[in-house]
């Protein structure tokens, strides 16, 4: 049996690919050591937040799971910035850490064109330099025409608590050693990351009352299409019957029944136990030299670097409905278990926790994505593609973007057709695969909404819209929601325009709604016809028009350098004039583009002036 | 071989019309090769002279026969080896003793020995394509090759030595700091890091602002120095406005000729004062007139006074104030104007304290060639008070434009900063990004193929 697709590792990444490329039409497979393992949430069980919201948005729009999981099996909803402009607000949802996966194994289960198998994929099957599939730990071979890597922190993972440490790719789960192995004799370049968790603690050992409420958003702000339309029609007819589908979890209407999660902080004694206990921490006794999350700091972290900071927030974040264990967020470490224990207990309504798992750091291997096209699929063999947390980036939502793209370019592959591939000014996702196909990565890569140079452009509530040609292409969204798109964006067009048009006194309707304090529901003269989305978008792209306009003559007069192909013929060595190391990043990089090119750190515009003047004279 | 720059270069590199010596330049892999060819000496040929090395010689014609070839010019010629050379390339200095016509023809015979004549700006272009100079340094270049006096020249090599790059990186990193400091308020929730306070961030935007404004002024002084001072003469007909520019000019060099084809009617001369440059420009006749032509002039000369640094306000002291004398002194700027008496000797009707308030009146008598020393000390004055006296840097026109730009993106920021509305700190943040990229774009820091394009195009050839 051949398979169009196959994916190695069911993560978050390894989920979206399977699904798209099966969706598509072509023969999947989804490898997974462990079939209840897939889709497991490794660390904090919360879908969302500051960017990687917007990605999830854009997963929705392109015909991606993560959105519509997350809807499904949240326990809280928020929205966080939501004074500081649209452009920057993003929704958060903790899910259920039991049933998210539950849920995403039902899908896959269910999903036409995808079998799973049960295996550890050992090596990459390459056959006089053309991939053929892949070998398992069984000594199987599997045929493939088309393979996606998404091993996660899998290869060579090594963990650390203290000074303890042992292989292994999550807790409780094997590393995969072999994969990491094949990968460097194919010729790629693996490096080390690291990553940590917190320790979890029981629910019934912790004193709420000593901290600070935080209730979800009523009514809760949703990621997908889908539940936010059927939420709709359930509120329009009453029917309280709606419930989780494809599997037996209890009932229960998304969004309804919120859990809160609750503040503390620490205090001055934690800072002293963790200050002299600093020597056991894997990070700091030397054990772990690979590089961590700068923006996801360990608590050992955050104590050392911020000094003059007396106290850190700590959230405390229930994991599920059935689940008893709560996600203490902030408190990521690497120490020996009994300072673990001591620690905790400092913090106000933790002093009788029960921790029962421990927190711990993790190191693995990460392939340099620079090593890939825009497709995600890698320079170096033909078919082979990457995606996630291997690729070097940290989160759910980044993993499930990349899955998403790599899935959709394997299945393209197979059924001969134009790679898909988004532009920075477009989509965040764009601006994900773009930064690690072109600058690569040092650190665990997460998104920010400072990453996208057309921020305004690129928001959460806009995502459909920015997406809708890819969708209809790609096909495998739901066709009523690309028609229900193209509806809205031609209301929105005519509304604005006729805002443009209508006058009120000297001023037009447009610069009334321009006005800071002034809102589409509060517009004298507006249409209460319009859907309330439409009315939304309305309001939010007259309100950022002048912002806009001035982007899109930037990506305008951008376009001539992005769009300037660099030859096959030239040859990096051969340019003298290029200093040492621009030659090698160029070499190491090959940019497609004079714009690409441009992005590269470390490239100045003397080079690119340089590299000009060679494409012009058509000679090296 | 340097791929970018395989072929050799050459161009007169000093401003036509000088006398004295002329200096022919030779930049490229076969610059050596080609001197081999042309250049005779005693001794060694320059290909097997050291770099940083010069020798005396002749550059001969390629007449063959019996005769031979002929010295074209007995020169110095300079040797400097890749990459201590001023375009890192090998280049090949000669300094001619012949003047323009013999270095025409020196240009020539290093062409047909296989040289390419330059293309304007070349040599620079090359010095920055070979990482030899920064962009601001290579628009000095420009500066200095146009630099119509010491002082200007001093600024423009000022410039060379990077005084000015590194004001301007300091101004950009603090941008880009400030605007980090915003963007992470936006990436992150209250929570997760450290409280950056909006005020701080203010301040320091503040600071950015206020050292954009200053290099904003030093611009009027950059073009005071670089292009020289403007100053126009006025009047009615046959007040004697023609005798004094010559009267100004004769005692000075003139260097610069009449902008030919651009007026009939306006005359634009330069010379030298206390070290200044200065453009004069005699007008017409300031009257009502019904002649087209005239008063087609008249127009042109109102576009000069609004432009103009210092205006001279030529009139006949034997006859009085007339009414249309009146308008014209009500018009004037008291502090950059100088009032001429003329024609004192004709006998004097106005005295110097009834348009004392007009400007500064000098009293003199220019037919009998009575040095106007007055007019010279009272010009040099007005022209020194306009000149800030922050010597540390000046801009140039391109400079000027993006910093504007900067200036606007960073009030733009600072309001929003101001509105007290959280909602603010995003349009801040993009201001602040536009406010870098236009900075970015005096420094090179960021970069467009227009850019250079237009910088470039600017140069004189030989440079
Ligand atoms: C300890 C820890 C702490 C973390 N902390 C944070 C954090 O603070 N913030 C944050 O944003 N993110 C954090 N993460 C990261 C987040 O969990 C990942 O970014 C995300 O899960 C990556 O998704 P993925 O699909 O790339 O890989 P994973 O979710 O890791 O999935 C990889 C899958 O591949 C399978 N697999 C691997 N190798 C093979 C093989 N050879 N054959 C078959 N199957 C294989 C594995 O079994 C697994 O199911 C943390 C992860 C860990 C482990």
């Amino acid at each position: 049996m051949k398979y169009g697709v196959m994916v190695i590792g069911a993560g978050h990444a390894g989920c979206e690919a399977a699904l798209a490329a099966a969706r598509m039409g072509v023969k999947t497979a989804l490898l997974a050591v462990d079939r209840t393992a897939i889709a497991r949430m490794s660390c904090n069980p919360s879908i969302g937040g500051i960017a990687k919201s917007h990605i999830v948005h854009e997963i929705d729009a392109l015909g991606g799971e993560m959105a519509v999981n997350t809807d499904y099996t949240g326990i809280q909803f928020r929205t966080l910035n939501t004074k500081k402009g649209p452009a920057v607000q993003a929704t958060r949802v903790q899910c259920d850490k039991a049933f998210y996966p539950t849920r995403m194994q039902a899908v896959v289960d269910q999903t036409p064109n995808l079998d799973v198998i049960e295996t550890l994929a050992t090596d990459i099957w390459v056959e006089n330099g053309k991939l053929r599939g892949v070998r398992d730990s069984n000594g199987e071979t599997l045929a493939a025409e088309t393979v996606v890597i998404t091993a996660g922190t899998f290869l060579r993972g090594k963990i650390h608590i203290g000074d303890e440490s042992f292989e292994g790719g999550r807790i409780g789960e094997k590393a995969a050693y072999d994969l990491s192995t094949s990968l460097e004799s194919l010729g790629f370049r693996l490096r080390r990351l690291k990553t940590g968790t917190p320790p979890r603690i029981h629910r019934d050992s912790i004193d709420y009352e000593c901290m600070e409420l935080q209730p979800g958003l009523d009514p809760p702000p949703m990621f997908s299409w889908r539940a936010k339309r059927e939420l709709f029609h359930v509120e329009q007819s009453g029917d309280d019957l709606f419930h989780v589908e494809q599997s037996d979890i209890r009932p229960w209407r998304p969004g309804s029944d919120q859990i809160p999660c609750y503040l503390t902080h620490t205090t001055p004694e934690t800072h002293a136990i963790i200050e002299a206990n600093l020597t056991r921490s894997a990070m700091y006794g030397g054990q772990i030299d690979a590089t961590g999350v700068r923006y996801c700091p360990s608590i050992e972290d955050k104590i050392v670097r911020f000094r003059d900071k007396s106290s850190h927030h700590i959230f405390i974040e229930p994991e599920g409905r059935i689940n008893d264990l709560v996600y203490p967020n902030g408190i990521s470490n690497s120490f020996p278990k009994e300072v673990q224990d001591e620690f905790v207990r400092t913090i106000p309504g933790l002093s009788r926790a029960e921790l029962v798992n421990y927190a711990y750091a993790i190191e693995y291997d990460f392939s340099d994505p620079t090593q890939l096209d825009h497709s995600l699929e890698s320079k170096l063999v033909e078919n082979l593609y990457f995606a996630g947390q291997v690729n070097g980036t940290t989160g759910y939502e980044e993993a499930a973007g990349q899955g998403l793209i790599a899935g959709i370019n394997a299945a393209i592959k197979v059924i001969r057709g134009t790679p898909l591939i988004l532009s920075r000014h477009e989509s965040y996702i764009g601006v994900l695969v773009d930064d690690l196909v072109i600058k690569g990565t040092d650190e665990p890569y997460r998104m920010f909404t400072s990453r996208a140079e057309h921020r305004l452009m690129l928001r959460q509530d806009n995502a459909r819209y920015r997406m809708r040609d890819h969708a209809a292409r790609i096909g495998i969204v739901d066709p009523d929601m690309v028609s229900e798109t193209g509806r809205y964006a031609e209301q929105v067009e005519s509304e604005i325009e006729r805002l443009n048009r209508v006058r009120r006194g000297d001023r037009t309707l447009a610069q009334i709604l321009r006005r800071p304090d002034m809102s589409y529901g509060e517009l004298d003269g507006r249409d209460e016809t319009l859907p309330q989305e439409v009315a939304r978008q309305v309001e939010i792209t007259l309100k950022y028009d002048g912002y806009i306009q001035r982007d899109l003559e930037r990506i305008e007069k951008a376009r001539g350098m992005e769009e300037k192909a660099i030859p096959e013929w030239v040859d990096y060595n051969a340019i003298k004039s290029l200093r040492t190391e621009s030659r090698q990043k160029l070499n190491e990089i090959q940019p497609r583009t004079i714009g690409q090119a441009a992005r590269i750190s470390g490239i100045n515009p003397s080079d690119i002036a340089i590299l000009s003047v060679v494409i012009k004279r058509g000679r090296a | 071989m340097n791929m970018i720059n395989d072929d050799t270069i050459a161009a007169i590199a000093t401003p036509p019309g000088e006398g004295g010596i002329a200096i022919i330049r030779l930049s490229g892999p076969q610059a050596l090769s080609i001197a081999d060819r042309v250049f005779e000496c005693a001794g060694l040929p320059p290909s097997k002279r050291a770099g940083n090395s010069f020798v005396h010689g002749w550059i001969f014609d390629d007449t063959t026969g019996e005769a031979g070839p002929e010295v074209i010019d007995e020169v110095i010629l300079l040797v400097y080896r890749a990459p201590h050379s001023y375009t890192r390339d090998d280049v090949i200095e000669i300094q001619g003793h012949g003047g323009a016509v013999c270095a025409r023809r020196i240009l020539r015979r290093l062409i047909d020995a296989g040289a390419r004549s330059a293309d304007p700006g070349e040599f620079t272009r090359r010095a920055f394509l070979n990482g030899r100079l920064d962009l601001l340094q290579a628009e000095a270049v420009l500066d200095l090759i146009r630099a119509r006096s010491d002082r200007a020249a001093t600024m423009a090599s000022d410039q060379l030595n990077g005084s000015l790059s590194s004001l301007f990186n300091d101004i950009y990193d603090n941008l880009v700091s400030s605007a980090a400091d915003l963007e992470s308020s936006l990436d992150f929730s209250e929570d997760e890091l450290p409280g950056h306070v909006i005020p701080e961030i203010q301040d320091r935007v503040r600071t950015a602002a206020e050292d954009l404004a200053r290099l904003r002024a030093t611009w009027d002084e950059g073009q005071i120095l670089r292009e020289g001072a403007l100053v126009v003469i006025t009047g009615q007909p046959n007040v004697g406005k023609s005798t004094l520019l010559n009267r100004l000019l004769t005692s000075q060099r003139a260097i610069v000729s009449g902008t030919p084809g651009t007026t009939r009617d306006t005359i634009e001369e330069g010379f030298i004062l206390n070290g200044l440059a200065v453009r004069l420009v005699d007008t017409a006749g300031l009257r009502e007139t019904d002649c087209e032509v005239e008063r087609e002039g008249i127009a042109r000369a109102g576009s000069y006074i609004n432009r103009a640094d210092v205006q001279i306000y030529v009139m006949d002291a034997s006859i009085g104030i007339g009414t249309e004398d009146r308008t014209n002194l009500e018009r004037l700027d008291g502090d950059h104007s100088i009032i001429v008496l003329n024609k004192i000797d004709l006998g004097q009707a106005v005295e110097a304290d009834e348009v004392r308030a007009y400007g500064t009146p000098i009293e003199c008598c220019l037919i009998n060639g009575v040095a106007p020393d007055g007019i010279k000390d009272a010009l040099s004055t007005i022209i020194e008070s306009g000149i800030p006296q922050m010597q540390q840097a000046a801009i140039s026109e391109r400079h000027r434009s993006l910093i504007v730009n900067t200036i606007t993106s960073v009030d733009e920021g600072l309001s929003r900063l101001g509105e007290n509305e959280e909602s603010g700190v995003l349009l801040a943040a993009n201001a602040l990004r536009d406010a870098i990229e236009h900075l970015g774009l005096v420094t090179g820091r960021v970069y467009h193929d227009e850019l250079l394009e237009s910088v470039f195009s600017r140069f004189c050839v030989g440079k």
